[in-house]
């Protein structure tokens, strides 16, 4: 095995008074990767983050650190450090004793402290800030010093709950990029939770997509966002058109009266399946042209493209980005390649979806 | 062009007049060479030299602080325990429970609680002196103390102890690096309020005070029983403007603070 694992669930249930947040859960994460955590609130996300932490401790299943169980080993003696989503700067405390609190503790000698508080706010941009009080820092420099306060314990692993989530947009997509070029040069492992799927997919190695306390699906953001495995996963990473369909046989699939070739296999013939197509693979083209007929119900400009909202005879509603615009009630053709067309299984979780078989189970 | 006259202002300035006119008035004759209260004859400081050179007065204005001090530092360190322990009770019941038991306390008449103290004093055999108030002013200043710092924990992200934990914190690290210091303002609250119900205490007191011991506010009450005398007058003029002291450097304490900690609370 070459996969240098560092934590892995094995059967983790979670129940807080009887509700279950964390539904038998398995999964590993390797070391120096950039993990995200997706899905709505209250899905679990933050109860994993929580576990690893060792803020609570799992009602069934084993946490591994390393190879070692660490179900009962507290939150202070774990070789992992946390970026909590308002921060929980210490008020009392300056950038410099806030980001020296982990090493205060441990009692490391002063000078050592000095040097070590200098490179993490080196690290993170903030060289200078050391004697500002908390208060006076923006929000975005709040976030480096929680981030700088959490690095300079040389964890393992970095937990990130959500950080982003109280800057600006502006703000939000710059830290975006610093996050993933601070884990780069870290070369540690960073396990991101987040509700925004657009973060997850610009900075992930490794999405995990969660549901009611279950993984919905695991992999890289471009398979997540290519094939996804259910309904689930399809409507909630990015906008996409799901409609009811039949797998007819390898590579024919038939959907909104039609049978369109396809590059997906695997299934039983005349299997139900739902047929995802995202907005973005439909090009706009004249009514004989495209492969299917719609007539425009309305038009939002986005900025990037326009949105249409379309509907083909049967009443299915397409939704459409393109950088062509179209006039409201003309009927046109939508024209799109095999390769738009993902097929899933009805009402999956996580299993394999097609025939090019997936890496993780 | 007349200016409107703003009746909400008008109203605080009566409500004002009649509550400090008795103050004054009562000021404003210890400084009455004629030696009553309704005939203003002439300056004097004949009064507040009585004061100063009455030496029984000033043992007991000595004991009065000292009790005032160690029963408000006692208090302080039992309410914030208090506090603590009904912070981290998790069972919202008994939590309510505890807080309304510790209200009960405050609301509660004083003569009640002097009263039933002096039985409890009797009854375990404590001579009434000395003890016997520093014991009674610890315990009716604690419920106070507990009320004060309380808003204050609740006020502080529960993330705050996470992130101490996280960083390898153990509990007490928590308490004396995150905990107390985040609650400092309220435990400087508390010891003030402490303080300042314990020195101008008198119902409780009274019901406490052995033969030999005495404190101001008992003192004075005794001595206008007795008769008109204006060194009364001036021992209540020095008490009244050292409390303002104290609400003066109350307020800038609090002040200070609220720079200090205006930031980190729960949102």
């Amino acid at each position: 095995m070459s996969k240098d694992v560092i934590i892995r669930f094995e059967h983790v249930t979670k129940q807080y008074d009887g509700l279950v947040v964390l539904d038998d859960v398995s999964f590993e994460i390797e070391r120096g990767k950039f993990y995200t955590l997706l899905g709505p609130s209250g899905c679990g996300k933050t109860t994993i983050l929580r576990l690893i932490a060792g803020f609570i401790e799992p009602t069934k299943g084993t946490i591994y650190f390393n190879g070692k169980n660490i179900n009962h080993v507290p939150a202070n003696k774990r070789q992992v450090n946390t970026v909590f989503q308002d921060y929980a700067l210490f008020p009392h405390l300056n950038v410099f004793e806030n980001v020296a609190f982990g090493l205060r503790v441990k009692k490391m000698k002063y000078a050592d402290i000095q040097e070590k508080v200098a490179e993490a706010l080196r690290f993170v941009n903030l060289e200078g800030y050391e004697h500002r009080e908390i208060r006076e820092m923006s929000g975005g420099q709040r976030q480096r010093v929680a981030i700088a306060r959490a690095i300079v314990n040389e964890p393992e692993v970095l937990l990130l709950d959500e950080p982003l989530s109280a800057l600006d947009l502006k703000l939000r997509t710059e830290m975006q990029y610093e996050l993933r070029e601070l884990q780069r040069r870290l070369g540690i492992t960073f396990i991101f939770v987040t509700h925004d799927q657009e973060e997850a997919l610009a900075m992930s190695d490794q999405i995990f997509v969660l549901h009611k306390g279950k993984i919905q699906q695991s992999g890289t953001p471009k398979d997540i966002y290519d094939e996804p495995v259910n309904r689930f996963v399809a409507d909630f990473i990015g906008e996409s058109n799901i409609l009811p369909g039949t797998m007819i046989a390898d590579f024919l699939v038939e959907f909104a009266g039609k049978r369109f070739e396809c590059v997906d296999q695997g299934f039983y013939p005349n299997e139900p399946v739902e047929v995802v197509i995202r907005p973005e693979d439909l090009e706009i083209t004249t009514r004989d042209q495209g492969k299917l007929q719609v007539r425009v119900d309305s038009q939002l400009f986005r900025g990037v493209h326009y949105e249409l909202c379309c509907y083909d005879q049967h009443g299915n509603e397409w939704l459409v980005h393109s950088t062509k615009k179209a006039e409201v009630g003309e009927e046109i053709g939508l024209y799109f390649e095999p390769e738009a067309i993902h097929v899933m299984r009805v009402s999956e979780a996580q299993e394999v979806s097609d025939g090019e078989g997936s890496d993780e189970t | 062009m007349k200016r409107k006259v703003k009746w909400d202002n008008l109203y605080l300035i009566i409500m004002f007049v009649i509550l400090y006119t008795p103050i004054f008035y009562l000021i404003y004759y210890s400084f009455n060479s004629g030696g009553t209260m309704h005939h203003f004859q002439g300056f004097t400081l004949e009064w507040y030299k009585e004061v100063f050179q009455d030496t029984r007065l000033l043992i007991i204005v000595l004991n009065t602080f000292v009790i005032a001090l160690l029963a408000s530092a006692i208090s302080t360190i039992l309410g914030v325990m208090g506090a603590l322990a009904i912070y981290y009770v998790k069972k919202r019941r008994m939590k309510n429970l505890l807080l309304t038991l510790n209200n009960v306390l405050i609301v509660s008449p004083d003569v009640i609680i002097g009263a039933s103290f002096l039985i409890l004093f009797t009854i375990i055999g404590i001579q009434l002196g000395f003890t016997s108030v520093l014991l009674s002013h610890i315990a009716f200043s604690v419920p106070i103390v507990v009320l004060m710092v309380l808003p204050k924990l609740q006020e502080m992200s529960p993330t705050l102890i996470d992130a101490a934990r996280d960083l390898g914190a153990n509990q007490w690290n928590v308490l004396t690096k995150v905990i107390l210091p985040f609650i400092t303002p309220g435990i400087f609250a508390g010891f003030f309020m402490a303080l300042t119900y314990s020195l101008d205490d008198f119902a409780v007191t009274f019901f406490v005070t052995g033969n030999g011991f005495s404190t101001l506010s008992v003192e004075i009450y005794s001595r206008a029983r007795q008769g008109i005398s204006l060194s009364i007058n001036a021992l209540s003029t020095l008490l009244f403007l050292f409390t303002v002291l104290l609400v003066v450097g109350y307020y800038f304490i609090s002040q200070r603070s609220s720079r200090l900690y205006g930031m980190g609370g729960r949102k």
